[in-house]
């Protein structure tokens, strides 16, 4: 991170590259489509280079990360559903592709994890998911250490009633 | 979880993106030191305001009382300037929710107000407080202005609430100011005028961020 707010283009890849994949499942996990998935990638990132100098050598990079992640994609759901109340209403929807049947235990787990609140869901992400600690989660989601294990605890709850 | 691998275009393109405008930067200062500045601004900004309109207050007052009211206010400014700073740099520690804060700190002085005053009269209550109400205001305006232009350089990841800490800091600059100008130490007066300053404020600042979120949105919202 350092090098990367130096300026060091060998920086952006390595940070890209190891970031990337734990933000798209991040946002996936959300169940925005993949297109919507990859636009909050991109658009996470933007933010990051823009911000970059918030950030402080010697503290967390992850909760960072994730607090400009979660925020991009409130922005972009507020802006979504703006965009939506101005949509027409159709009389006829086109019909649906069928579902896909469960094939496996992470299909049903992504449809247990639909079922939990958006916060309950973005805690469980960030602790299982993306491997961070209680404080980190807290930095996150801008909250206290107390309230992400009183919502990591809801969610288990929920989940193993679910699965 | 299913893996959701991301195309190698698409990662290229965000680096590209990155690459294109990657000029150093300068990290921010510490946090303390963001903290400091923003109680001085605060300190500065009341003893300017009850430095022009007369320290009648401050010289009414007896040392023990005046001890019990700068003290607490001292505390919840520098409660305050943390939550600010915070509320700027995304994924720093939260002590609480602004709001909550700012609520504790009204609660708190007015607690004080009610142990050290005990005039308790209520005539001209609305022609007496109107002008400190309009004071305190006035006052907590430059302080709002100067800690926004101090705190610029950071990125509010909830902008409502970093409008609450800022203006409820704000605010507290002109509580503070009042407390050091106004001579009328009627209990209701105080409790009620001189500490509305702090929540309008806040309220003002929370209105500022929703503005300023409303306004983003709705700008990239058209671009699309």
């Amino acid at each position: 991170m350092v090098r990367y707010q130096q300026g060091d283009p060998a920086a952006v890849t390595a940070l890209v590259s190891t970031l990337s994949p734990q933000l798209h499942r991040f946002f996936t996990s959300q169940f925005v489509s993949r297109r919507f998935a990859d636009d909050l990638l991109q658009e996470t990132w933007l933010k990051i280079h823009e911000v970059r100098h918030t950030y402080r050598a010697g503290e967390p990079v992850l909760p960072w990360i994730y607090a400009i992640a979660r925020h991009t994609r409130v922005d972009h759901y507020r802006r979504t559903r703006r965009l939506e109340d101005r949509e027409q209403q159709v009389e006829h929807l086109p019909e649906r592709a069928a579902a896909a049947a469960p094939e496996s235990r992470g299909v049903d787990l992504e449809a247990a994890l639909r079922q939990l609140p958006e916060s309950q869901r973005d805690v469980i992400v960030m602790l299982k998911v993306a491997d961070m600690s209680l404080e980190e989660v807290a930095r996150a989601t801008s909250s206290t250490v107390g309230s992400v294990k009183q919502k990591a605890h809801r969610a288990y709850e929920k989940l193993r009633g679910l699965l | 979880m299913t893996p959701s691998p991301i195309d190698p275009v698409l990662l290229e393109r965000i680096e590209g993106k990155l690459r294109a405008d990657l000029r150093p930067v300068r990290p921010r200062p510490a946090a303390g030191v963001l903290v400091a500045m923003l109680i001085a601004i605060a300190g500065l900004v009341a003893v300017w305001g009850a430095r022009t309109l007369g320290f009648y207050g401050w010289h009414k007052l007896a040392p023990g009382t005046a001890a019990a009211i700068l003290v607490p206010l001292a505390i919840a400014i520098a409660i305050l300037a943390i939550a600010s700073v915070n509320a700027m740099i995304p994924g720093a520690r939260r002590i609480a929710h602004p709001a909550v804060l700012l609520g504790a700190a009204c609660v708190v002085m007015v607690g004080v107000f009610a142990t050290v005053f005990d005039d308790h009269r209520t005539d001209g209550f609305v022609r007496q407080g109107w002008p400190c109400l309009r004071g305190g205001l006035i006052w907590a305006a430059p302080a709002g202005l100067a800690i926004g232009l101090m705190l610029r350089r950071g990125f509010a990841v909830d902008r409502r609430a970093a409008g609450i800490a800022i203006g409820g800091l704000a605010g507290l600059a002109g509580l503070t100011m009042l407390e050091l100008h106004c001579p009328n130490f009627r209990l209701a007066h105080i409790a009620a005028w001189h500490t509305a300053v702090v929540p309008i404020a806040a309220l003002v600042g929370c209105i500022s961020g929703w503005k300023r979120t409303w306004s983003i949105n709705a700008e990239t919202g058209s671009s699309e």
